[in-house]
Formats: C-alpha cells, structure tokens, sequence
C-alpha cells in the first residue's frame, strides 16, 4: 500500500506535523532554559489559548482577530500566573516549580471545562486558507501549508528577538549561565517575567494556531504537552536549533510510523528520546553539563 | 550496644510506628460504618498508600521527582492478572511476586534511560516514559493486556503457602491482606530511611554533587532506589487487579501518576505514611465534594487550587506539619551535648608545633603527579602544560592571581572536570577521567571554597556520609541494618569531628551553625573519608582573620596524618603553612619552591605586581 | 465468628485459612461485619437485597463521565437520570403513560434516591464509585457510563456483588456478547446492530460493489464495528475492504492516517473514531478533501457530532444513531420525553439522555411488575420478553443475551439548507426494526440460566 507518492505525502505531512510541534516546544525551551522552570501547564496554556482565539472569532469572525487575542490573552495570563506564583518559586527547589506547574495545569483545565463545557468547539480555518492545493503527490489542506508559513515566520520572528535584542541577549547568556547574568545585576525579575510571559504567549499563539486543524476541547493540551517535551529532550534543553530539529524529526517519526505502522507512531516517538538519552543525553543541540 | 534478647519493652520501642498503625488499621473497620467508609475504600487507600511509599523514598527521600510512577503499577499489575488468568498459577502470592519482579524490572530499563539527566529533566523523562508505556499498553500489548478493557476476571486471590492455602472471598479478607502487605512494606521502607543506604540517599536529596564528590556512587544509588520504588509500584498494582477482581487500563493513564504526585504532597513527602494519609483525604473530598450540590463536577477543580496552595505555603503536607508541630511542643531548652568532647579520643596526634619554612623539604615518595596537564575552554587555554609532582606528607600551597587557572587547575587534580590533555598520576596510576567519586574513593578528597554541606542534615549525618563512602566503599545497599548501631562508622564520625572541632555540635542541624564551624564542617567532609592526599580550596575564604588563625592550627593538626594542596589568596595561611609553593600565572607554572624562595622570587612578584597593575587599569 | 466470612470455594485446606484469619480478626479485637451475600436459595438475601429495600427509599448508585474527554456527552447522560428519577418519584413524564407505574409515585411505593460519581472517563474511578454506592449506600441498582471498557468492567462488578446493572452507553459487541452477565441488561444497539441496520439504507443511497477504507480507534468498540460493518457490507453488498487505519484513542491531528485514506482508492470511508476523536477526526477528513472524493459513513454517531461538526460537515453523512429527537414528530412517547426534557433544560436530548431515561423507566417497569426489588425476580421479569411501548415502540430484552431488542434509527445528515432549527442535524431515513437486526448467534454469549 506504500507507494511513492504517499511517501512523499508522509514526508511533507510530517514537516507541518513538526512545524506546530516546534512552535508548542520553542516556548517551553525557552522557560526552561532561561528560569530553569519546566512548565508542565504549557499544554494548559495552548489550550487556554485555543479558547480565548475561539471567543474571540466568535465575536469577530476574523482569524487574525482570533489570532492576535490567543497571544495577547496568554501573554496576560502569563504575567498572572508569573507575578502570582512562579516568582516564589525561584529560590525553591525545581521539583517545587514542577508541582506547582502540574498544579496549575489541573485548575487551568477543569476551569475551562466549567467554563466551556466538554463540547469541542472549533475555529474554521480563516477563508485566506479553505480549500485544498493539489501539491502532485497528494491533496494538502491549505492551512496546513500556510501554517508552515505562519510557524516559519514567528521562528524568523523569535530568532530576531533571541539573537538581535537586548532582551535575547539576556535570555541566552541566562541558558548558559544563570548565575553570571545575576552577578552582572541585570534586572533579572523583569527578564524572568516577560521570559515567561512570552512563553505563556507562544503557548496561547499555538493554540490558536492549531484549532482549525485539532479540536478545542479543555484536556486539548495534554498529548502535546508530553510530545514537546519529548522534543525538548531530543533536541536539547534551551536550545533554539534544538526545539527546531527535534519538532521536525517528530513530526516525521509520527508521520512516517503511522504509515508503516499507525499503532506504533506514539511509541516509536519515544523510542527515539530514548535512543537520543542513550547516544546523546545532552540532546542533539544541548549543551553538555547542563542538567 | 549489646545483643538484645527480644526485651518487650525495647521491641516495643523498636516497632512502634508499625505497632502504632497496626492498632489503628484494627480499629478502623470497627470506626469505618460511622464515618461513611467501607472496605473497598480502606483497600484502596492502603493500595494507594503502598503505591506511595515507594514513591516517598524517591521523592521524599532522594527528591527524583517521577510522574512516570504508572508504567510500574500498570505493569505489576497486568502481569500479575494475567499470571493469574492466564493461568500460570493459582496462587496469588507468585502473581504478585511476578508481577513485582516484572516492574523492578521495567524500573531498571525506564530507571537507566530517565536517570541519565536530573532535576526537571528526570520528571519530562518520567513523564514520557510513562506515556510510553500507555501507549504500549492500549495498542501493540492489547492481546495481553486488554487494551482499553483491562483484565476482568482476576480471580479473588488464593495465597498458597506451600503447606496451606488461604482463599480470601470478601472485601474484609482483603483488607486484612492489604493491611499486613502495607505494614510490612511500610517497614521495609522504614528500614531503609534508617539504614546507611538510606542516609546516602538523603544525602543524593540535600547535595547531589557533594554525595558524589565523597565517593559516593550516586548514580547507582539513584537506580536501585528507583528500582524499589518500581517494585513498589509494581506490587500496589497486583493488589489492585486482586482488589476489584479486574485490572484497569487507568493504572498507566498520566492521572494515575498525577494523583500519586498529589497524594503525596497533601499527605507530606518524606514521611513515608504522607502517601496514605494524602489517598484518604483525596478520596475523602472525592466523595464529599462531588454530594456538595453546585460543585459536583468542580471537585477536581478544587483539589488542584487546595494542591496548589499547600505547595505555595505549606510544602510539608499534613503529616510534614504534624511532625514538626509535634518537635516544637516537645521541644525543650536544648539539652548540654551528650558526647563529652573529652571522652572523644582524636585520631590524629596533638597539635604539632609552629611549622615553619626551616622545616626540612618533604623527602617521601611521590604520591600526586600531574604531566603537561592543559586544559582548553575554546579558545581559552586555562591551564597550560603544567607538570607537578606532590611527595607524601608535604603540604603545597598552589597560588596565583585572579584568573591564573589555580581552580581549574585543582578541579582537574580531583576528578572533578577533564584535562584536555595530560595525565594525572596518584601512587603511581593513572587516574585520569576517573571522575570525582573513584578518585575519592581511591584517597583524594577536596574540600570546596563554597560549603558544600547537606544543610538540613545534623553534622552527626553529615560526617555520617563522608565516613561511609570510606567504610562501605563507592556502592553499598545495605538496606536493613540501622546505620546508627555500626559502631566502625560511629567511630569514625567521631573522631571527624573532634578533628575540626565540632565535637559538640553533633546534633546540630548544619544549617544552623555559625559561618566558621560551616566551613570546618566542610573541611570536615573531605577529611573523614580518612584521605590520603586532601585537597582545600580556599579554606579560610570569607572568615575573620581570628577565625583564620584557628583554621591555620586546625590544619597545621590535620596536616601530621595527610598530604595536603592549597590553593588559597591569604598569603599569610599560605606562608604559615605550606612546605613547598607552586606559583601558577596565564595557565603556565612559574615557580615552584620553598616559601622563602618564592618570596624572593621576581618573577612571581612581576606576575603579581603586573596583575595588579592590570586590574587596575581595567 | 462469622466476621471474617472466608467462604471455602476451592477446594483448599480451608481450616489453617480460618485460623489465621480469625486470628487476625481476634487479635484486633473486632469483628467487622460487612459481607458479600451470595446465591443460595430463592429465599435467601442477595446482594443488597433486602437490605437495600427495607426502607422508605432505595438507592440506585449513578456513574457519569463529567471530567475527561466524554464529559459533554456524560453531562446529557446526568441530565438524563436526574429527570427521569425526577418523573419516577413525581409520576411525571413518562410514568402515566407506562400500564405499570401509571398512577403512581416512587417504585413499590419507594423513593428513589440517588448519587452521581464522576467516572473522569476512566473505568476505575467509575468501578470505584459503584463499589462505595453498592457497599456503603446499598444499592439496589446501579447504572451509567459512557465507554463500552467502562460498561464491561461495571458488568462484572454488578455480577460479583450480585446488584442489578442497567447498562448505560455502550456500543461494542462484548457488552452483550462474549462479556455479557447475568445482572446486565443493555438497551443502546451493538455494534452488531448498528451495522447490519445501516445496510439497507447503504444499499439504496451508495450502491454495490464498492471499495471501503475504515479509519478504527484501536479498542474494543472500535475493533466491533469495524467487523461488524466489514461484514455486513461484504456481504449484503459486496463491497471490499482497503483495509483499516487503526489510530490511538485520543489522537488529536490524523493527518498521517488520513492521507493513508486519501491515497487509498477507496469509494467510501468509514469513520469509526467516537467522540471527540470522531468530531477532529471529520473535520480533517473535511480539509484532506476525502469528503468531496468520498462518502463518508459514521456507524455509531457521537451525541454531539451534529452540532460539533455543522451541517458542513455532516450532511450527507449516513449512520445509526441510539435515538434522535426528530422521533417525537411520530411517537408519542418520544414527544412526551422530549418535550419534557425540553422543558427542564432547554435543549433537546441526545442519546444518552434517552438511554439513561429509557433504562430507568424499563427497569421501575420491571421491578413493579415482579413486585419486589429481588435482582432475581426482577431479571427473571426483564426476560420474560414482556414488550413496553418505549420512545422507539416497542422493546424488549432477550433472554439469552440481555440486549433489548429496539427498533435502530438510521439517519443521515442533513445540509444547512435542510434544517429547520439549530438541532435539527439529522433526518431518520430507516427506523429498522429491532428484530431483523438481532445477531442470532449472541456474539459468544453464554448467560447462565439462574441468578
């Protein structure tokens, strides 16, 4: 049944299967290499995102309405969160931050089930990007394509931040080394807040992203969490290459799995962490000795 | 300590946690009916609480923080259903054996892989792993374990004794099994939190890094406790299958391990009943708040903000609280210290005299020797080509300005970093990339210019840990035994602290002693695993100089059993001190020689002087 | 000594057992007395009866996903039993219009009491809660769930603690197949059903011969229809099999399984995926344009599908469907239930509503009928095949397998332009009557003949 266009179709499917894996990933790599907090209501986050990009295309009927208000809704909610709890969280151990996180995460997710309801909602895909192209191999939805565009061009985006501001200056010397970036007395609170916020707001942007192909239902987040997190491991933590190459490569081992093998897609995901801890703990793109 | 024939008084001492929950699971069934309980949800809770114990001595007390803790109750548990349905036996002591074994053993695979990182890492791990195994579980193993339908059917167990059987039929016969399986499980775990291995593992929790510079084989230690609590987890899973008559796909969903993690920390980690005490109030509000009306699918809600507010500000959980409110209403004015610090006779001979430069240049073997050692960070070239050599008994003061390569230099000689080039020799082998804890063990330790000591621990405990990396070598599991009772140890302990004077201080948390007796505690660490060559950072760093001068004596003491290297920036330690002085500048040795001929050195003093100079210009 | 009831089932040394035990027992100094009844003569207690019946009230033990995937559809559910225990206790609704319990209040002159759990769209939870409500609250019935794994494992509990269990939804074959019991009765259709009641309709709108691809959620459920629907179609048709995408239940994004589908050649595309899987999984089928290529067939249609997809995406879709309220406009009791649930909630029920309601009224039936609350008597009433105008017409349970034999909506989508209200997402093409569709076989089945 493997022919060579499906192969083809597969390949090119796992690219934007990556494409949203590395944007979920980018914003939890980018938390936990800079604060050193491994957020485990990331997935809440995207998915408290989706919602807020669903309230608001209901008002509006505009996806780049729904879009903009995922982002902005979550980067609040992240100072929230960041301002409320997190901060008291710096000076405790980092199993302390990933309770509170995990804790988080259930409040997050059973209030937007009060809120919501169980019901999947759904957020059409914009009408830049209905219908099909016929890419020769295969029929590809238009979104998905155009979220490829759309993920390369925040990664564009994030690059420029991370390697052209002061602000990404920060962030990276703090992936090398936290303690230094304390010593030379920036202001690490203001940094560590909108780090987080920022983190928060990929989150809540990948949500909104990811609605019109998945469903917007409250324990959305859940699978995604633990996939990036396989990502991170791959590719290693903090790194932005890293959160890149390992979303691609998952997204090709679940597109490629599934179609040797559809049952065995997830598992193999994590065979491929496992065989990456095995060669390389550090990840591909890690950093050696940082735990 | 003498052999005690069973005295009931002293057993009675001995067992009373487990005499003391097994009087109240006695009376409980007779409370149960008068506050809405029934044995179906005792059994759970005490499968909970055996679920939990195991995950107590991880978290609580090695702090591996695992949210994978699913895959080995999943996996005890199918394999211990399907043992019985399959059937390969009948008896369900065997199933749960084999489930057991099956999940230590899964432990060991998930344990090698997650253990490979620390920290937050390990709990991603755990997590994936744990997911991992979810998806095995309800796809490709389904022919044996159900997939989404579990395994029903699991017969009510038959426990077979070779002799006899016994056929439990009724949820009060289980509760009986599950209370004799929890108390002896909860003894084990007891046994363990009170056994030398279990004071390693405190140790791993407090200061991984230290544990492992002592010559402790962390690595090994952190697997055979995950492997315990794999075990654990296995065991509660076969219970549960046996519990309900059928084995639940839930046992590998991330919920499961989720409540584990809750449950634990509402109950208070590091208690090793927390994990029970939490699964009853999870199950207790479960049911209450679900009959509240208006709240009713809001109950999960609620335990996540409860959760959430007792990490925030009361981390130690209902029993962690209980414990420490019950030591502040015991507490009395402390008491004068129990050991007489004269009664403790000092292994190492009285102070010797002022030593001073006239004394003759070591002349014993070389014991330390380190060729064209270099190390490069990028560009950066740390250390360049040095070559050294260290005669017993010496004490050698290595110096240099700021940014000489004098640390790495030292980091390099104890293990604790890689040269990038060149060997270390100690006794004549080499030792290099053996890593801190081999080198360690084989009788180098260092002591760090930041205290790396365990701050919760006592500085009876903390000594504890140095001196059993040298009495039970690099890897022990010596479970069972009371470390406090081995008397080798004890000595040892001892006569550590009467060398850096903190004889009186034993039961003392480390946390709480003045900044000077800190950085004798640390010193202390490094010396009582009885070193051959000890290795001192800055040991002065940061103390009065009245403080110094008692340092400088206290060493000068040390110094009549052991060879020393300094590094160290008060010349006035360093001349008081040293045999010999090694002078290191831009990575290259410069000078090596007697304290009086580096005084008068020039070019140690142009490198000083120029330096300065440097330093200030910038 | 009767405390620790050690019950000798085997043939074991069943004397250094008892010892121990009491030993156990006696060392604690109680004698705790809570003890699983168990058959011995007609006369005899069993399970929680009588106990459970002594007094003013009787309690039946409620299990609905509220958290987790399912929990929209375990909210209809809940709504489902709260009015119908609502009309039980009152004589509203239905109840007048039941030969049996017109005219009156409560069961045998008993109020019903109840307790809703939430199952977390788990099967332990849910086992766990009916164990608290058979143990401690004595219940004299149990009932709800929303997963075919949940419904099996609440079977045998009801079978091991010998209490009555009114299955709540259920789709998959085992239900009443080679997992049914004795204390189970089961109302929606099985996968078995479903499939061979789609058929003619099949017949008529897509024809013969055609090429089939099915995309399974890898469990019991899914495993079930994808066969039963294989063999139906096979058979009645002739149309072949391209073979089966199984997926993880949960996936959220098929892309990968669904180009599979899109490459495959296929003419139709089954689309077992339930629940929130089926709503993500038909969306994208939608934008991988296999909806324009093919037809697509949903055997078993989620509660919510309708209104989750939109007639975008639904019309023209072919499937079952437990009921729908468009059966109102032609049976009279269907009006009654759906008028009155309408009335309450303000929407009109789904699916599982009229499972919980419908199960609860053919069970106040029964037990009135056997005038007593005895599982005994009531299953041995349950089978006896007596026929209850019900919101489908009549139904009944078989005796050999304890599935009720019920008519089975058949339904296709309709288009934007088709609907007459925000609800109104399908329309009955069949409503194919419950006994062409039985399996005659009783899919493994082998109910004992005495409770």
């Amino acid at each position: 049944m493997i022919s060579w266009p499906l192969f083809f179709s597969q390949v090119f499917n796992g690219l934007t299967l990556g494409a949203l894996l590395v944007l979920v990933a980018m914003g939890l790599t980018i938390v936990f290499g800079t604060l050193g907090v491994v957020n485990f209501a990331h997935g809440a986050l995207y998915g408290l995102g989706a919602y807020a990009g669903y309230v608001a295309y209901g008002y509006t009927n505009s996806f780049v309405v729904a879009m903009a208000a995922g982002a902005l809704c979550l980067l609040i909610v992240g100072i929230i969160i960041e301002r409320g709890l997190i901060r008291l969280y710096y000076q405790r151990p980092a199993e302390d931050q990933i309770l509170v996180t995990f804790g988080v995460a259930i409040i997050l997710v059973e209030g937007m089930r009060a809120a919501f309801g169980g019901l999947a909602r759904n957020i059409p895909a914009p009408s830049w990007a209905a219908g099909i192209v016929n890419l020769h191999v295969t029929l590809y939805p238009t979104y998905r394509i155009d979220v490829l565009a759309i993920v390369s061009a925040s990664l564009v985006l994030l690059y420029f931040v991370l390697y052209r501001t002061r602000l990404g200056l920060i962030v990276r010397a703090g992936i090398e080394d936290q303690l230094m970036v304390n010593i030379l007395g920036i202001n690490v609170t203001r940094t560590f807040l909108t780090v987080f916020a920022l983190g928060a707001m990929a989150a809540g942007f990948a949500g909104v992203i990811n609605a019109p192909i998945v469903t917007v239902t409250p324990d959305m987040g859940a699978d995604i969490l633990v996939q990036s997190f396989v990502v991170v491991v791959i590719g290693g933590v903090g790194s932005f290459w890293g959160a890149v190459v390992g979303g691609l490569i998952a997204g090709e081992i679940l597109a490629l799995t599934a179609m040797i093998q559809p049952a065995y897609s997830q598992v193999m995901l994590f065979a491929a962490m496992a065989l990456v801890l095995i060669l390389r703990p550090q990840g591909l793109f890690g950093v050696e000795g940082r735990q | 300590m003498t052999v005690r024939a069973a005295r009931p008084a002293a057993l009675a001492r001995r067992f009373a946690p487990e005499i003391a929950l097994i009087v109240i699971l006695a009376i409980l069934p007779a409370i149960l009916p008068h506050i809405g309980g029934t044995y179906d949800i005792a059994n759970r809770i005490l499968d909970w609480g055996l679920f939990g114990l195991g995950f107590d001595l991880l978290f609580g007390f090695t702090g591996l923080l695992s949210f994978g803790q699913a895959a080995f109750y999943g996996a005890g548990g199918f394999v211990a259903a399907y043992f019985l349905i399959a059937p390969f036996t009948n008896n369900a002591i065997v199933a749960l054996i084999a489930g057991t074994v099956a999940a230590a053993i899964f432990g060991v695979i998930i344990g090698y892989l997650s253990l490979r990182r620390a920290g937050i890492y390990f709990a991603m791990l755990t997590l994936a792993f744990g997911e991992m195994f979810f998806f095995l579980d309800i796809s490709p193993l389904a022919r044996w374990t159900g997939g989404e339908n579990g395994v029903a059917g699991v017969p009510e167990p038959s426990l077979g004794f070779g002799l006899f059987t016994i056929d439990i039929t009724d949820p009060g016969g289980l509760y009986w099994l599950l209370v004799v399986v929890f108390v002896v499980g909860f003894w084990v775990a007891r046994r363990i939190v009170a056994s030398p291995f279990g004071t390693v593992l405190r140790a791993i929790r407090e200061n991984t890094a230290r544990t492992a510079a002592v010559g402790h084989d962390v690595p090994k230690y952190k697997l055979t406790i995950f492997v315990i609590a794999a075990a654990y987890a296995g065991l509660a899973g076969g219970l549960l299958g046996l519990l309900q008559g059928y084995m639940p796909p839930d046992a590998f969903y991330l919920d499961t391990s989720g409540q584990l993690v809750v449950q634990t920390i509402i109950g208070g980690a590091g208690t090793l009943i927390g994990p029970l005490v939490g699964a009853a109030v999870w199950l207790y509000l479960y049911t209450l708040l679900q009959n509240i009306a208006g709240i009713g699918a809001l109950w999960k809600m609620i335990l996540g903000i409860i959760f959430v507010l007792l990490v925030t500000i009361f981390r130690r959980g209902l029993c962690g609280g209980a414990v420490v409110l019950w030591r502040r209403l015991r507490a009395r004015p402390a008491p004068a210290p129990a050991v007489a610090s004269a009664s403790v006779k000092p292994t190492r001979a009285a102070p010797e005299p002022r030593r001073s430069t006239q004394r003759p240049p070591p002349t014993g073997p070389v014991v330390l020797a380190t060729r064209n050692l270099t190390k490069r960070y990028g560009g950066l070239t740390a250390v360049d080509d040095v070559s050294f050599e260290l005669r017993e008994g010496e004490i050698r003061a290595v110096i240099g300005p700021n940014g000489a390569g004098k640390s790495t230099f030292f980091n390099m000689l104890a293990n604790v970093i890689p040269p990038t080039s060149g060997t270390i020799e100690f006794n004549g082998d080499n030792i290099t990339g053996l890593g801190a804890t081999l080198v360690c063990q084989r009788g180098i330790s260092k002591s760090f210019q930041i205290n790396q000591i365990f701050p919760s621990l006592t500085v009876r405990d903390n000594l504890r840990i140095a001196v059993l990396a040298r009495s039970y070598g690099k890897f022990r599991p010596s479970m069972l035994r009371a470390v406090d009772r081995d008397a080798t140890v004890n000595a040892g302990i001892d006569a550590a602290a009467a060398s850096v004077q903190l004889a009186e201080r034993l039961d003392t948390p480390a946390a709480e002693l003045a900044y000077g007796e800190k950085r004798r505690l640390e010193i202390g660490l490094a010396l009582a695993t009885q070193p051959q060559i000890l290795l001192l950072d800055e040991p002065t760093a940061g103390m009065s100089p009245a403080e110094r001068v008692d340092t400088v004596q206290l060493l000068r003491r040390i110094a009549s059993g052991v060879t020393i290297v300094i590094v160290e920036h008060d010349m006035d330690v360093v001349f008081g001190l040293a045999d010999r002085i090694t002078v290191l500048f831009n990575g290259h040795k410069i000078a090596e020689d007697t304290p009086d001929a580096i005084q008068a050195n020039p070019d140690v003093r142009a490198a000083y002087l120029g330096s300065q100079a440097a330093h200030e210009s910038a | 000594m009767e405390g620790e009831r050690i019950v000798a089932q085997r043939k074991k040394n069943s004397v250094s057992r008892r010892r121990v035990l009491q030993g156990a027992a006696a060392a604690a100094g109680t004698l705790p007395l809570i003890h699983v009844p168990r058959a011995f003569a007609a006369e005899e207690s069993i399970g929680n009866w009588p106990e459970g019946a002594k007094g003013e009230s009787v309690f039946v033990g409620v299990t609905v996903p509220l958290t987790g995937p399912y929990s929209a559809d375990g909210h209809d559910l809940q709504k489902g039993y709260e009015i119908a225990f609502e009309h039980l206790n009152e004589g509203g609704g239905l109840v007048p219009h039941v030969p049996s319990l017109h005219g009156k209040k409560g069961v045998l002159g008993k109020k019903l009491v109840y307790k809703i759990a939430d199952t977390q769209t788990q099967p332990n939870p849910a086992v766990q809660a009916q164990t608290t409500f058979i143990t401690q609250d004595k219940a004299i019935m149990i009932t709800g769930c929303l997963a075919s794994n949940t419904a099996i494992a609440l079977e045998k509990l009801a079978q091991r603690y010998r209490v009555l269990n009114m299955v709540g939804c259920s789709g998959a074959n085992e239900t009443t197949g080679v997992d049914c019991q004795k204390y189970a009765f089961r109302s929606q259709p099985s996968a078995y059903m479903a499939a061979r009641a789609l058929v003619p309709a099949l017949a008529k709108a897509i024809g013969k011969n055609k090429k089939s691809i099915y995309l399974v959620p890898d469990y019991a459920y899914g495993h079930s229809v994808e066969h039963s629907t294989g063999e139906f179609t096979e058979k009645a048709l002739g149309w072949k099999s391209l073979g089966s995408q199984v997926c993880p239940v949960g996936t959220t994004d098929y892309s990968s399984y669904l180009l599979n589908i899109a490459n495959s050649g296929a003419d139709v595309f089954v689309n077992v995926a339930f629940g929130n899987d089926a709503v993500a999984s038909c969306k994208q089928a939608k934008q991988f344009g296999i909806l324009d290529k093919m037809k697509m067939i949903v055997p078993n249609i989620s509660a919510f599908q309708g209104q989750e997809l939109g007639p975008e995406i639904m019309g023209g879709v072919y499937g079952t469907l437990d009921f729908w309220w468009t059966l109102a406009e032609t049976n009279a009791m269907a009006k009654v239930f759906v008028d009155t649930f309408y009335a309450k909630y303000k929407y009109r029920p789904n699916w599982p509503a009229h499972i919980a309601y419908t199960q609860m009224m053919v069970w106040a039936d029964a037990v009135t009928r056997a005038k007593t609350f005895d599982p005994r008597k009531v299953i041995a009433e349950l089978e006896a095949g007596h026929k209850l105008q019900m919101p489908l017409g009549e139904v009944w349970y078989r005796k050999e397998d304890h599935q009720q034999v019920r008519a089975v909506p058949v339904v296709v989508g309709k288009t934007k332009a088709q609907m007459r209200n925000d609800e109104d997402f399908f329309q009955i093409v069949n409503l194919t009557p419950g006994p062409e569709v039985m399996p005659p076989d009783f899919l493994g089945c082998k109910m004992p003949t005495s409770a």
